[in-house]
């Protein structure tokens, strides 16, 4: 039995038109300290199995199970990074992480503070605490939710499409972080994020999970990515193994490559 | 390179960016004195607006005062009463014969009694109809069926329940109190986003810690403009409740002043209304700016 293991999954949702099927026979066995990309189009349900793992959702069928416990609701062992950082923006950046490691984390206040300040300072924000997240850049709010996500220490980090939100450059930097505090873990965590960006994947994965377009999505492929780590992204993109995954990525998710696969004629 | 060149270019540099932090220093100044002056400028032009449109105001009651041949009182007339009332505003003859400042103290004491205890009842049951939808089927048509009620007609019913025309003026500002704040404070808890939610959910939340940090800190804006609207109405239905109940009041001041044949006092009067209500809505203001955040 690996880690976490998705067996059979089927999600459903009931609409005034009947049942609707997101996603169904999902099958993945994952492993410790993997990182895993979920990637396909919108609407495909890439939201909705993460949202089973995270507990969120209940399976209609099937079962998630981690560490060989059934997952039935959210719980401290899966730190999750919403799509739109989610911080309560009433909150000061310390007390955005001070209330959850509050809830998760048992010890004494004086520990959690120290957990808290370990985890803003790991993203280089400690002395931006007392802002609120307002005065925040987007990608200053990314890193305070994934600090508040790595703050609980959870076994499992599910990151729904984390940078989708941040301008090119950003996202670079956020993506070096994440791989960064993967690393300071000693590459204990498993991480599963959904994306739309085929570089990013292929950056940060060792699998790709391709899904086929909604409704009642299905895993189309598995991709392994076996790009030696740690990654240098000016390197990997000249490897040829790089360029023959980024090819088979782009024919699983994209049909057209150029107008003329869109049957127009070009004229000189 | 001899060592006194390095020393000559060494003390030049140096005297360079002293002078280049003086010079900064310098512009910070100019800078913060300019932003003074603009400050300074804007507040000056708004003063200087706003007493045109007071001069323009009085200019016309002046004109409309001469018109009807001193019937109506012109400013003058209507300030120095106003001046003599608001000099001995505490004395007290009697029943009819009360200082503007006893009558003031009556009214807001109405005013706030029954906006605190209609606020105890709206808020929670705004709460509730926010939070869940059966408890909103049920209070939602009543709160629709009576909202547009003038509160005046209530005042019979206070009568017959209390025997106590100042109990039924209480009566009739609680009733007030409660739909702006009920409305208010069952929108804000509904609107919260499922974002937040799922923070709760995910971060395993306990119930206080949800209510705590995430819907009472989300909703208490709405909640806080729901008071304001509510208090503002409870003041303008205080002047109308003390005609009906008398005894006691600004309300009942003016009402006393018409009798007495005296429009000084009574636009005295409006004037003090004028600024109590404002002072509320002023402080409510101020409530609110305290409680807002920034998404």
């Amino acid at each position: 039995m690996s880690y976490l293991e998705i067996k059979d999954l089927e999600i459903s949702f009931p609409t005034p038109k009947g049942k609707y099927t997101a996603v169904r026979d999902i099958n993945l066995s994952i492993q410790k300290g993997e990182i895993i990309s979920i990637i396909g189009h919108s609407g495909c349900g890439k939201s909705t199995i993460l949202n089973a793992i995270a507990g969120m959702l209940t399976p209609s069928t099937g079962s998630v199970v981690l560490n060989n416990e059934n997952i039935k609701g959210p719980g401290p062992d899966r730190g999750i990074v919403f799509q739109n950082y989610s911080l309560l923006p009433w909150l000061t950046v310390y007390q955005n992480l001070f209330q959850v490691v509050d809830s998760v984390v048992k010890g004494t206040t004086q520990e959690k503070h120290e957990i808290v300040a370990k985890n803003l300072k790991m993203v280089s924000l400690f002395e931006h605490k007392d802002k609120l997240p307002g005065q925040l850049s987007g990608g200053m709010k990314q890193r305070v939710a994934i600090a508040r996500a790595f703050a609980i220490n959870p076994g499992v980090l599910l990151m729904d499409e984390p940078f989708g939100a941040l301008d090119a450059l950003t996202k670079g930097t956020m993506q070096l972080e994440v791989l960064k505090l993967w690393n300071l873990d000693n590459r204990e965590k498993t991480i599963i994020m959904i994306t739309h960006d085929i570089e990013e994947a292929l950056f940060l994965s060792d699998r790709i999970v391709v899904l086929n377009n909604g409704p009642s999505s299905t895993i189309k492929e598995i991709v392994e990515v076996h790009l030696p780590r740690p990654r240098n992204k000016i390197e990997i993109v000249k490897m040829p193994e790089y360029i023959e995954l980024r090819d088979r990525l782009l024919h699983l998710l994209i049909d057209h490559f150029s107008i003329e696969d869109m049957g127009m004629k070009y004229k000189n | 390179m001899s060592d006194r060149d390095t020393l000559t270019i060494g003390t030049f540099e140096e005297a360079k960016t002293a002078s280049v932090a003086t010079a900064r220093k310098q512009v910070i100044r100019n800078e913060k004195l300019s932003a003074l002056i603009e400050k300074t400028i804007t507040k000056s032009k708004s003063l200087f607006l706003a007493s045109l449109g007071l001069i323009i105001v009085g200019g016309l009651w002046e004109l409309l005062s001469s018109i009807t041949k001193d019937a109506l009182p012109g400013p003058i007339a209507t300030l120095t009463v106003l001046y003599e009332m608001v000099s001995d505003p505490f004395y007290d003859y009697g029943p009819n014969d009360k200082g503007i400042g006893l009558q003031l103290f009556n009214s807001i004491k109405t005013v706030l009694l029954g906006f605190c205890l209609g606020s105890l009842v709206a808020i929670p049951i705004g709460i509730l109809m926010g939070a869940s939808t059966i408890c909103k089927q049920i209070f939602y048509p009543i709160v629709q069926l009576l909202k547009p009620v003038s509160p005046l007609a209530w005042f019979p019913i206070g009568l017959v329940v209390f025997k106590d025309t100042g109990l039924a003026t209480i009566f009739i500002v609680f009733i007030t109190s409660l739909w702006s704040t009920l409305i208010n404070t069952s929108f804000g808890i509904a609107s919260l986003p499922q974002d937040h939610k799922n923070v709760a959910k995910a971060f395993g939340f306990s119930k206080m810690r949800y209510l705590t940090k995430i819907l009472i800190p989300f909703s208490l804006p709405h909640i806080i403009t729901g008071l304001k609207l509510s208090i503002s109405v409870a003041w303008l239905v205080i002047v109308a409740g003390e005609m009906l109940s008398g005894g006691a009041g600004i309300g009942f001041f003016v009402w006393d002043s018409w009798n007495a044949l005296s429009l000084e006092k009574v636009i005295s009067a409006i004037i003090i209304i004028g600024i109590v209500g404002l002072l509320f809505d002023r402080l409510f203001t101020y409530i609110e700016s305290k409680v807002a955040y920034k998404a």
